[in-house]
C-alpha cells in the first residue's frame, strides 16, 4: 500500500498562552495544505493522533451469461487500518501505517469464445489470503522553506513480498507563493505463487523491482485557489505477467500462461485544482491525471468532490471519479494463434473500458474524537469507454466499498 | 506521437498556469488555504487505500508520490 508521501499538518494549533486571534492567524499563515503545507508550515504536527478504518470491499458476483466455468463469487477484502501520528522534537514529525487485509473468493482464469461473445472461466476453489502492509514516513523541517521526508515500508501476502523506499524534498520559492518539490521511490517484490511447484507451467520464483520519480510545482493562485501539476515516471522491470492467469489459442484449442514484456514504463502528468467557496462554506476538489506507458496503455482520470461543512462539526462530501483506458497491444480477449513475440494476455485489467465511481462521506467532529463513514460504488463498462470498445472484456468489475472510521487526538 | 501529445499538454497547461492571473497573498490571508478540506488529500488513510485497489483493479498507477509497495492483487 502506498501512503501518502507527506504527513499532511491540516491544523496547527495548541500555543496554550496564545492569544486566540493570534493562534487563528499563526494556523493559517502555517498550514498550507499538501506540499506547499510542509514548506510552508516548516513545522511538525502539533499533536499526536490515532486513526483506525475498518473497510469491507465486495465485489458483484459475474453475470451468469458470462461464466464459462468456476466460481461465479468474486473477491471480499475486509481490512483494518491503523495511522498513527506524532511530532518528533521541534523540527521533525513521524506517521506509522499498517495494515491487515483478509481476501477471499474466486479469481479471473482465461477467456473462451462464446456464442455471445467472450465468456470467462474463472478459479475454483476460492483463493483465501491475508495481507499485512506497515509504512513509517519521517518529516524533517528545515528552516521556512525546506521539508524532507523519507520513507520505508514491508508488505507481505502469502504467496507475494516487497520492500520499499522513498524520499522527497519540497522547496518554498521566497515571495512566490510557488512550491517544488521532486521525490523517488524504490519497491523490491518477490513473487512465489501458489502451487507454483505443482504446476508444471505456473512460475516458481519471481521478481520485479520498480523505481518511480516525480517533480511537481505547486502555485497559490489566489486566497482561495491552489493549483499543482506535477509530472512522474516510472520503470518496472522482471516478472511482470500474472502467474494465476492464461489466455486461450483458438488453433491450439489450448490455454497459455499469460505473458507480458519484462519491462514497462509509465509517465503520467497529473494536476489538482482547490478551490475554497465562502459563501456556502465548502471546498472545491477537482484532479486530472494522464497517464501513458510502453504497453501502448493511454488513460484519463477525472476525480471531483465538494467538501461541504455542515452545523456541528458535520461534513457531507459527494464525489466522482471517471476513469477511461485503452488496452495494452498484446492483449486480446482470446487469441486464434499465438503472437509472434510469444506475449498474450485477457487480463481484463489490460482490456480497453471505462469506469465511473460514485462516493458519498459522511463525518462528525467533536474535538478530541472524529467519526466518519463513507460508501464508494464502483461500475466498469466498454460503454463508460471514452474510444468505441469492439468486444468488451466478460471479467470487467464493479464493486462496492463501505469504511467507517474513528480519529483521536492524543 | 503520444509523447508529442504529453509535451503538448505540459507546454499549454504551464501556458494556462501562466494566464490564470496570480493575485499575492499574504501569510494572514492564507485561513481559506489552510482548511483542513483544503488539503490534496484530507483523508490520508483512506486516499492510500483508495489508491491501492484502483491500481489492483486498473492499469494505471502512479502519481507524485515517493511511496508504494507491491502486492500480488489477483
Amino acid at each position: 500500500m502506498a501512503p501518502a508521501p507527506e504527513v499532511v499538518v491540516v491544523a496547527v494549533t495548541d500555543q496554550k498562552k496564545t492569544s486566540q486571534t493570534l493562534l487563528a492567524l499563526g494556523a493559517a499563515a502555517l498550514a498550507i495544505p499538501g506540499i506547499v503545507t510542509k514548506a510552508e508550515a516548516a513545522a511538525p504536527v502539533a499533536e499526536a493522533a490515532l486513526d483506525y478504518k475498518f473497510s469491507a470491499y465486495r465485489e458483484a458476483d459475474l453475470d451468469s451469461d458470462k461464466l464459462a466455468g468456476g466460481s461465479a463469487s468474486r473477491f471480499e477484502i475486509d481490512s483494518h487500518l491503523f495511522r498513527y501520528v506524532s511530532p518528533l522534537g521541534s523540527d521533525m514529525d513521524v506517521a506509522v501505517d499498517f495494515a491487515f487485509e483478509k481476501m477471499s473468493g474466486a479469481s479471473p482464469w482465461f477467456v473462451l469464445p462464446g456464442n455471445n461473445g467472450p465468456v470467462q472461466v474463472m478459479s475454483g476453489a476460492s483463493i483465501e489470503e491475508e495481507r499485512t502492509d506497515l509504512q513509517v514516513s519521517l518529516n524533517r523541517f528545515v528552516g521556512k522553506q525546506l521539508t524532507v521526508s523519507a520513507l520505508a515500508g514491508l508488505s507481505t501476502e502469502n504467496d507475494y513480498d516487497a520492500v520499499n523506499v522513498g524520499a522527497s524534498v519540497d522547496y518554498e520559492i521566497p515571495d512566490s507563493q510557488r512550491t517544488l518539490s521532486a521525490g523517488f521511490g524504490y519497491s523490491d517484490d518477490s513473487l512465489e505463487p501458489t502451487d507454483g511447484r505443482l504446476l508444471p507451467d505456473r512460475v516458481d520464483t519471481a521478481e520485479k523491482t520498480s523505481f518511480n520519480m516525480y517533480v511537481a510545482a505547486t502555485q497559490i493562485i489566489n486566497a482561495r485557489t491552489v493549483l499543482q501539476g506535477s509530472l512522474s515516471y516510472a520503470s518496472h522491470d522482471g516478472f511482470l505477467s500474472d502467474p494465476y492467469k492464461k489466455f486461450w489459442v483458438v488453433d491450439q484449442s489450448n490455454a497459455l500462461m499469460d505473458s507480458r514484456p519484462d519491462q514497462r514504463e509509465p509517465l503520467s502528468l497529473e494536476f489538482k485544482l482547490r478551490h475554497f467557496v465562502p459563501a456556502t462554506d465548502s471546498a472545491l476538489h477537482f484532479d486530472y491525471r494522464y497517464f501513458e506507458d510502453d504497453w501502448d496503455i493511454a488513460s484519463h482520470t477525472t476525480e471531483m468532490a465538494w467538501y461541504q461543512n455542515l452545523a456541528n462539526g458535520w461534513q457531507l462530501v459527494p464525489s466522482f471519479r471517471y476513469y477511461t483506458q485503452t488496452q495494452a497491444y498484446f492483449y486480446a480477449p482470446y487469441f486464434l494463434s499465438e503472437r509472434g513475440d510469444g506475449y498474450g494476455s485477457s487480463d481484463y485489467r489490460l482490456s480497453p473500458y471505462g469506469a465511473i465511481s460514485f462516493r458519498l462521506k459522511l463525518s462528525k467532529d467533536w474535538g478530541p474524537v472524529a467519526a466518519n463513514l463513507e460508501w464508494e460504488s464502483y461500475r466498469a463498462s466498454a460503454d463508460y469507454s471514452l474510444d468505441k470498445v469492439d468486444v468488451e472484456n466478460p471479467a470487467l468489475v464493479d464493486f462496492d466499498i463501505l469504511t467507517f472510521g474513528v480519529h483521536v487526538k492524543l | 506521437m503520444k509523447r508529442i501529445a504529453t509535451a503538448a499538454l505540459v507546454i499549454s497547461a504551464a501556458a494556462l498556469l501562466q494566464a490564470c492571473g496570480i493575485t499575492e497573498v499574504k501569510p494572514w490571508e492564507r485561513d481559506y488555504l489552510a482548511r483542513p478540506e483544503m488539503a490534496w488529500s484530507p483523508d490520508a488513510q483512506t486516499a492510500s487505500q483508495r489508491g491501492h485497489v484502483y491500481f489492483s483493479k486498473e492499469a494505471s498507477n502512479g502519481g507524485a508520490s515517493a511511496g508504494g509497495g507491491g502486492c500480488g492483487c489477483n
